[in-house]
């Protein structure tokens, strides 16, 4: 039997307000946790950031003072489910354990949309934007054990490779070329929809982490390396945030929200290993089949259209947390001198590109290169976790 | 797990000028040790367990001798603080004692591994971020790096891991119990810190 949030009533709005016992949640344990329950508290969390700014900018463009209370009411809600869902992540956890943990997220969430994807130009954004999370995931990795001297197989388990992307330094593009081309609404599979809203989601939790965590570092290498890729996540934010048609209306956004967040929560309670958490993801998605209920009202009302015009007929599979090493490698042996040019990608150099490298590194090597070179002269090797082998491409294996 | 091998602060490269650097670090070597002693057995969890003790009982004397009271001089509300560190410290030994005296095959002794373990997390990054933060804004590179002088001194006259060509079940032989491991790591503190005793 297949799951269509648009025919399920969920708990009713005026009795998802929660008290401070409830949302008094007990965390998860960091050094024996299930890698990926972690990696689903972290993009929920994610998508729970995305639901409340949203739903801040409609009401900043809407006039009508009851329909900004009616938006005001589920945004309170989550609000609270944001709170009951990060705070499920344990106060042990150092910014760069948490930080590792984000990366894991980005490549194997990322890696799942891109072997999913239907539609090939965005499949292509997907498959860009992983290799460089992954190059990301290697360079905190070489941090941590230099500062808390602790590998980062500790947090991914096994289930996530460490070893080098494409490079850090050549993620820094023009910013005119992190700009892709939207995708159409009128055609686009409403799988595609629900990939692109989640990965903005995920990328803009990771910019607003690290430009907010970065500077509570002290040593110079671990805050040079926060700015350094914070920067990327904001081209990241930019690349995927344009993937998204820009025709669509508000209400329809709206609803757009509101069923990925249904799509989500179902397809983590599916999955989940953890039954507390499990129970999280359950009550959540009854709680989102009502803040989805009243969003297709509203769309209904000031569209004058269905919402199914625009939803899948059902819920996609469920989008799930599992290794993507093989998919990886093989992106990792083909697509790792890709650069953005306009909205398209290019192998070689451009002059915009060698233009924008010159003016930010300024002749110097940039942090993500200087942290493998102090961790080297540290422990006189690089980290990396290998699982399946040597690196793909001959140039990047360790020397 | 790969086979890399984190080394412990001291046996790595860093010029470990920086106490709080340092400490760090080997709050990392303490979770690493209880790694080992979980993943282990029979003989190899036992030899594992007896550097846990130790580098456990080196590290916590080496701050309670140079760390917490230069945190309870030099900041303020510095003496709330560390006396919090101190009641968890104390805590943590109790149980650490009590382990000392248990066979490591007990069927008792992981879950109390497991509790010490946590505790001592805990207690690891309340110091982090409520002590060490205080540390750093109010000493300059000089103070942190004689601070850092004393916690390596500390290492050397108890070491927590084999030098070489000792083999490690004579160096526990001499090392002896908990008490006598924080006896002789205070003497050496003191003794670092120009401190009579």
């Amino acid at each position: 039997m297949t799951f269509n949030p648009l025919e399920q009533r969920g708990i009713p709005l005026d009795r998802q307000l929660r008290n401070w016992r409830e949302l008094n949640v007990e965390p998860i344990d960091p050094d024996r946790c299930d890698p990926y329950t972690r990696c689903r508290i972290i993009t929920m969390n994610g998508i729970e950031v995305e639901a409340i700014l949203f739903s801040h900018h409609l009401a900043r463009h809407t006039a009508d003072p009851e329909i900004k209370q009616q938006l005001a009411r589920s945004r309170y809600v989550e609000a609270q489910q944001q709170k009951a869902v990060n705070w499920l992540l344990p106060g042990v956890s150092s910014v760069l354990e948490t930080t590792i943990a984000y990366e894991q997220v980005a490549v194997d969430l990322t890696a799942w949309v891109a072997r999913m994807e239907p539609d090939p130009y965005l499949k292509q954004a997907y498959q860009f934007g992983v290799l460089e999370d992954f190059d990301h995931l290697y360079r905190y990795a070489n941090l941590y054990e230099m500062i808390e001297h602790r590998k980062a197989e500790s947090i991914v388990d096994n289930l996530t490779e460490v070893m080098p992307g494409r490079p850090t330094k050549y993620h820094h593009r023009d910013p005119v070329d992190n700009v892709r081309s939207p995708y159409d609404r009128a055609t686009v599979d409403p799988l595609s929809k629900l990939h692109a809203l989640t990965l903005v989601a995920s990328e803009q939790q990771t910019m607003n982490y690290y430009m907010n965590t970065g500077p509570l570092y002290m040593e110079p290498i671990a805050r040079q390396l926060y700015q350094e890729i914070g920067l990327i996540e904001e081209e990241h934010v930019t690349h995927y945030e344009s993937l998204v048609d820009p025709g669509e209306t508000w209400w329809e956004q709206l609803v757009n929200h509101e069923y990925n967040e249904c799509y989500l929560y179902y397809s983590f309670m599916e999955q989940e290993s953890d039954p507390r958490v499990k129970a999280v993801w359950e009550l959540h998605l009854n709680m989102e089949l009502e803040h989805l209920h009243v969003a297709c009202d509203l769309m209904r009302r000031h569209d004058g259209r269905e919402p199914q015009e625009i939803l899948a007929p059902q819920l996609p599979n469920v989008l799930t947390f599992e290794p993507n090493k093989q998919y990886l490698r093989e992106l990792l042996d083909t697509q790792m001198d890709l650069t953005t040019l306009g909205a398209g990608y290019v192998r070689e150099a451009h002059e915009r590109f060698e233009k924008m490298q010159e003016g930010i590194h300024g002749g110097e090597e940039p942090p993500s290169e200087r942290v493998i070179a102090e961790h080297h002269e540290m422990f006189g090797r690089e980290y990396r976790v290998q699982t399946d082998g040597e690196h793909p491409d001959p140039a990047m294996r360790e020397k | 797990m790969s086979q890399l091998h984190t080394p412990q602060a001291g046996d790595d490269r860093a010029v470990d000028d920086d106490v709080v650097g340092l400490l760090m670090r080997q709050h990392g070597d303490i979770r690493n040790l209880f790694d080992e002693v979980e993943a282990s057995q029979g003989d190899a969890r036992r030899d594992a367990f007896r550097r846990l003790v130790r580098l456990l009982a080196v590290h916590e004397t080496a701050e309670e001798e140079v760390v917490h009271p230069f945190a309870r001089r030099a900041t303020a509300g510095g003496e709330g603080v560390v006396e919090d560190r101190l009641a968890e410290e104390r805590a943590a030994k109790e149980a650490l004692a009590a382990l000392d005296g248990m066979d490591t095959d007990d069927p008792q002794f992981l879950p109390r591994l497991k509790a010490l373990r946590t505790d001592v997390q805990e207690h690891a990054r309340a110091e982090e971020r409520y002590e060490f933060t205080h540390i750093r804004r109010s000493t300059d590179t000089a103070g942190l790096a004689a601070m850092a002088r004393a916690v390596k001194a500390a290492e050397s006259m108890a070491p927590t891991r084999p030098h070489p060509g000792v083999r490690s079940g004579a160096a526990n032989m001499a090392l002896g119990p908990v008490a006598a491991v924080v006896d002789r790591t205070r003497d050496a503190v003191r003794r670092a810190l120009g401190k009579a005793d």
